[in-house]
């Protein structure tokens, strides 16, 4: 497959001392654009790990990360970072805004980041914000924003550069169930929408059902939990 | 520039925290620089006004034209030597001078510099009122327009403490001043007879003076000393340094400020480093989004410069201010040059503390961002 994120007999050790702990043992999976997929699993399971690897954060001790077709396993820290700017969209715990920025200004410091931002790059911020019900918000800074709010920014931050690849890393941790639904909702939304390929790593069953399939993790070996019906997560 | 000026913006508070310590110790820098440069000047601004290059010294005189005494018969050799522009005498001695008329004894009295020159020859300063000293004038005098806040005046008769001689009066000069006291320049011959008056105290010397001062930029020293046995011809920023007390003075404030910079450095490379460490999640984070060190890099370094630039700014500016209210007794003199000097090694300063907090920066693991490294 050409795009998306496919990982092939990924393996990952930590060195403790004299002895070797296993965090990832020969992951493979395969999530093409427009697939939301979960991933669960007890804490220390490996979640971490993989989705360290898969977001080109930390490079696999064996196998092969290929992101859009391109493998990333054996490529400069330098290129890494490239690699992340351009091509992966991260939702992290606790939405992880920067402070001093406004809603506006979290989105375009990406654009910032590769360059220059652009008139272009401006409106399709404002037109993300809109989208994901953040109108009335775009002056606003973090602290102004309810813990939803924050992460629907985290949201439109990942998709401002329009990346192939989106992860998640527990986007619902600090949230109320209500909350919890609306913004994995509007990540499953977007993802079918704008054909993204993404993986969710979370502890909540609860929001299982946005996802099309979903994926136990346990001691490092990663297994197909069971799959969704497809027409049910059209309807929604 | 894009994160670190909106930052500054957001926590106006911490920032201006910082801005004030930096502020106060540009204020600190200056005013020192300024204490140093008036101290300086008093002790030796009429050598430093000289447009001259080289000074010739008796031999054993240490470079110390105070304990140097040799005879001027030297210029009409010196002079027609390669590369000497101009030569002249020139003859120093303390003096106290007497204030009010003969009949006021507990008016008190004024400590002078009296410099025996040649009359009209380049080393006599400009007059800013009245007139320059003249040949047919031997009493005449030129003096620190200081010595108008004494209460002399244009004409009065300067009378000696301990000497039968007096002078006048002439012409008032402005920053002139030797040995930490107003500079009184009178005709060499004048000079002579004062400092002179002692028998013997000339050491039999014929037309004694205390020094030759050259002008020419490519004067060779060795070749002067050859010339006029028992002299030796040093640079005039040597004689200067030479000067009793001079070197220990300019050294201790020069000594204070030295420290000055190297405990600001410190200081500041702390609170920028501590800075960055309470920021380095949050630069996790924008790791793990994609960004690159030298991005944060610049960030950090670009905020230091503001932060530097506009500390400096309202230091330098305070410090114009506190020199427009500091009495005129006070040695201070704001050296624009100097100004300008310590406001760049105070820049540079800042700039290289925070290279600790780049380097900090480097190290940050985007992994951190996850929150949960397993």
């Amino acid at each position: 497959m050409a795009q998306g994120l496919d990982m092939h007999g990924v393996s990952h050790y930590y060195n403790e001392g004299s002895s070797r702990t296993t965090a990832l043992d020969r992951v493979s999976i395969s999530v093409e654009p427009g697939e939301f997929i979960a991933v669960i699993g007890p804490s220390g399971s490996g979640k971490s790990t993989f989705l360290s690897v898969a977001g080109a954060l930390l490079q696999a001790s064996e196998g092969e990360v290929k992101l859009n077709g391109t493998s990333i396993s054996s490529v400069s820290a330098k290129e890494l970072s490239r690699i992340r700017l351009h091509d992966i969209g991260f939702i992290m715990q606790s939405s992880n805004l920067v402070p001093y920025l406004n809603v506006e200004e979290q989105l375009h410091i990406i654009k910032k980041m590769a360059g220059k931002v652009t008139k272009q790059d401006k409106a399709y911020a404002a037109q993300l914000l809109d989208e994901l019900g953040l109108g009335e918000k775009h002056k606003a800074y973090p602290d102004e924003l309810s813990g939803g709010e924050k992460q629907r920014v985290a949201i439109a931050r990942a998709l401002m550069n329009d990346p192939q690849v989106i992860l998640a890393d527990e986007p619902t941790a600090s949230l109320d169930t209500k909350r919890a639904h609306e913004v994995v909702s509007l990540i499953a939304k977007e993802v079918r929408s704008r054909r993204k390929a993404a993986v969710m790593v979370t502890h909540d069953e609860r929001m299982l059902t946005y996802c099309d399939r979903v994926y136990r993790m346990a001691d490092g070996q990663l297994t197909l939990d069971q799959m969704q019906p497809a027409q049910e997560l059209v309807s929604r | 520039m894009y994160l670190a000026w909106r930052e500054i913006k957001r926590n106006r508070m911490k920032f201006s925290l910082i801005a004030v310590i930096f502020i106060l110790i540009a204020w600190l820098v200056f005013i020192l620089s300024g204490l140093g440069n008036g101290l300086q000047t008093l002790a030796a601004a009429s050598f430093k006004n000289m447009k001259a290059d080289y000074v010739v010294l008796e031999q054993g005189s240490n470079a110390s034209v105070s304990k140097s005494l040799l005879s001027a018969d030297g210029i009409d050799i010196v002079s027609k030597m390669p590369n000497v522009r101009g030569a002249s005498p020139v003859g120093t001695t303390m003096g106290t001078v007497l204030k009010g008329d003969a009949s006021d004894p507990a008016a008190g009295k004024v400590d002078v510099a009296m410099i025996g020159i040649e009359a009209g020859s380049f080393l006599e300063p400009a007059v800013i009122e009245g007139s320059g000293l003249s040949s047919d004038r031997a009493d005449g005098a030129i003096v620190n327009k200081s010595m108008k806040d004494e209460g002399f005046k244009l004409g009065d008769t300067l009378r000696l403490d301990g000497s039968n001689e007096t002078l006048t009066i002439v012409g008032f000069v402005e920053n002139e001043t030797y040995n930490h006291v107003a500079s009184v320049f009178l005709p060499i011959d004048k000079w002579r007879t004062i400092t002179f008056a002692a028998p013997g105290s000339d050491k039999g010397i014929r037309n004694p003076v205390n020094a030759l001062i050259l002008q020419g930029s490519k004067i060779d020293p060795d070749a002067v000393n050859a010339a006029l046995q028992g002299t030796d011809t040093v640079t005039l920023a040597a004689a200067i340094m030479g000067m009793p007390g001079y070197k220990e003075e300019s050294g201790s404030i020069t000594m204070m400020l030295a420290f000055l910079l190297v405990i600001s450095a410190f200081m500041l490379g702390v609170f920028f480093y501590v800075f960055t460490l309470q920021k380095s999640n949050q630069f996790g984070v924008l790791k793990a989004i994609g960004a690159r060190n030298g991005f944060l890099g610049k960030a950090v370094v670009s905020q230091v410069m503001v932060l530097s630039i506009f500390s400096i700014l309202v230091g330098v500016a305070l410090t114009y201010a506190v020199a427009s209210f500091l009495s005129k007794a006070m040695p201070f003199i704001l050296d624009t040059k100097l100004v300008i000097i310590y406001s760049i090694i105070l820049l540079v300063i800042a700039l290289l503390s925070s290279l600790a907090s780049v380097r900090s920066i480097t190290r940050i693991d985007p992994l951190k961002a996850l929150g949960r490294v397993e």
